[in-house]
Parts: structure tokens; C-alpha cells; sequence
């Protein structure tokens, strides 16, 4: 490309448009952290599934400790991705915010689903009150423990809100499909029990990540976009 | 009466710089220089140019022992792109 060619205002408009062309192919998703977080997720919620099926403990190691572990290959993923990167889009950018947004999300939930049980319990006893519970059928009384209600249900509400928004900006059909899956699957925790909701977490982390994940690995090998 | 376009966008590779540069948030001087099909030396010198403007930031670091250029548009280097392309418009729908 010739440095001080003048352009004809034709030619101009021409070469605005033809480069604004060429970055919107510039940008190819791999898909790693996808699976990564597919397989993870997908697979603490069918473990958690089995063990309230067939009764049994992992001791003090909670399953779910796994996607704190995965912390360590998502940033190392990050970093390397960031490395490879010649360009950084502005959608890209907004994406890396919602996916940012969503990680701080899930741990302030993990927080709020851990502490307030405790707190409530300790603001009724600094006012005297104990709860209790009465079991009808036998008209026994013992202490009540507060717990979050189906908890479960607000995380795969947070869960479909950026695989939604990522499958809409980018078009891409998999994550759409995904994220609506994601709230039907809400939709029935609401009704279920924990045992179920850990299922049906399986299936929303398969849907949302696994297999949008694989299908954009595939592309990305090819050389393709999403 | 005409906006006289300006001088520094109405060069071929200085437009298909500030060209990238508006759509995206930041570029390396590599990816520039294959999307834009030029030489590397011809390429700085037309970057400068546009630093000089102020229309684009350039920042020069080191990434694993290899020189890195990174290259984005500043506030100033949209507006001139924006008034540029209404100049462009003007003249074209003048020359229908």
C-alpha cells in the first residue's frame, strides 16, 4: 500500500469500508475456557448428583472445590490467549467484562450462600429467639439451622445471563440455545430438590459451555469464526 | 462550500490505519501491517505521522524478548475520522 497515494473520495470511502471489513474477521474465540468450565461444572454437579443418590461423602473435600482449583488452568488460559492476541475488539473487550462480572458474581453468591445462614441464626439468638422446627408426624421439636432456599436456582440464573449475552453479540447459535436452556432448567430447579438441582446443574454447564465450547474449538482449528 | 479534507487522513495508508484503529480497542503494529498490506518501514513512518497528529497512541513495550507496538486511536484521531468521512459525505452526495 502506497503511503501518500491520494484517494478520490470514492476510493476513500472504499478503503474505510474494506478495512473495517477485515477486523471483523480478525477475532476467533478457541473455546478453552468454555470446556474447561463445560467439563467442570458439568462434572461437580454429577458427582453431586451421586452423592445424594447413592449416599456417600468425599470427607472434608468438597467436590465443589474443584472450580477453585480451576481458577489456576483458567489463568494460565488467559495469559496465554492474551499472548497470541495482535488485536483486542471492543467486543471482545465488553466480553471479557460480562465473563469478569460473572466469575466475582458466583463467588459473592458462594459468599452470601455461606454466610447468611450463620449471621441470621446469630441476629435471632442476640435477641433470645431460637428457631425450632417440629416434625408433625412424630411431635418431636429440635433446632432450626437457616439455610437459603434452593440456591441452586440463582446460580444457573447468573450462569445463563453471560452465555446468553455472549451467544446474542456474537451470533452464535450454540450459547443462544444454551442460555435459554439455561433458564428452563432454572425454571424446573424451582420445583425440585438438591438432589435434582445438582443434575440439572450438570446439564445447564454441558449445554451453556461443554458443547458450544467444543463446537467453537472445532471452528477455531479450522480457522473460522463464531 | 466544501470541507478541504484533511491532509493527514486523505493519504491511503494513514486512512487504512485510523480505518482499523476506529473498530477496534487496540492493535499491534503487526497485525496492522498484514491487514494493511505495507512495508514495516513505511508503516512507522506513517504511524509517526499520525502520533505527531495526536490522532493515535503508540506504546512500545517488550513481550518475551521481541519489541511490541501497540497502537490505538485517541479521542482527537475519532473526532478528525468522523469529520472526515462527513467531509466525504458531502462531497459525494455534491457529486450525484
Amino acid at each position: 500500500m502506497a503511503e501518500d497515494k491520494k484517494l478520490s473520495e470514492e476510493e476513500s470511502l472504499q478503503l474505510i469500508t474494506e478495512m473495517i471489513h477485515k477486523v471483523k474477521g480478525s477475532f476467533h474465540e478457541s473455546g478453552t475456557s468454555a470446556i474447561l468450565w463445560g467439563s467442570v461444572i458439568g462434572f461437580c454437579g454429577l458427582f453431586s448428583f451421586a452423592q445424594a443418590q447413592f449416599n456417600f461423602t468425599t470427607g472434608w473435600f468438597d467436590i465443589w472445590l474443584l472450580t477453585l482449583i480451576a481458577i489456576v488452568p483458567q489463568i494460565i488460559i488467559s495469559i496465554r490467549e492474551s499472548r497470541k492476541r495482535k488485536v483486542l475488539t471492543y467486543e471482545e473487550n465488553a466480553m471479557n467484562a460480562i465473563w469478569m462480572i460473572f466469575g466475582i458474581s458466583i463467588f459473592a453468591v458462594a459468599f452470601y450462600n455461606n454466610v447468611v445462614p450463620a449471621v441470621t441464626e446469630n441476629i435471632f439468638a442476640n435477641d433470645g429467639i431460637e428457631l425450632l422446627q417440629k416434625n408433625k408426624a412424630t411431635g418431636v421439636v429440635t433446632a432450626f439451622h437457616p439455610f437459603i432456599f434452593s440456591v441452586s436456582s440463582v446460580y444457573l440464573i447468573l450462569y445463563a445471563i453471560p452465555t446468553l449475552a455472549t451467544g446474542l453479540v456474537r451470533k452464535f447459535k450454540p450459547m443462544i440455545i444454551g442460555g435459554f436452556l439455561c433458564y428452563l432448567v432454572f425454571i424446573i430447579s424451582c420445583f425440585t430438590t438438591y438432589k435434582y438441582d445438582m443434575l440439572l446443574h450438570s446439564f445447564a454447564a454441558i449445554s451453556n459451555w461443554l458443547i458450544p465450547g467444543l463446537i467453537l474449538r472445532n471452528k477455531f482449528l479450522k480457522g473460522e469464526g463464531c | 462550500m466544501f470541507k478541504e479534507l484533511d491532509p493527514i487522513l486523505h493519504s491511503q495508508l494513514r486512512l487504512a490505519v485510523m480505518s482499523l484503529l476506529i473498530a477496534v480497542k487496540e492493535a499491534e503494529f503487526t497485525f496492522i501491517r498484514e491487514k494493511t498490506n505495507s512495508t514495516a518501514g513505511n508503516l512507522s513512518v506513517q504511524i509517526q505521522k499520525l502520533k505527531d497528529a495526536g490522532y493515535v497512541d503508540v506504546v512500545k513495550q517488550f513481550k518475551d524478548n521481541y519489541p511490541l507496538t501497540t497502537c490505538k486511536i485517541t479521542q482527537k484521531g475519532i473526532t478528525a475520522f468522523e469529520d472526515y468521512v462527513k467531509a466525504l459525505q458531502v462531497y459525494l452526495q455534491a457529486g450525484k
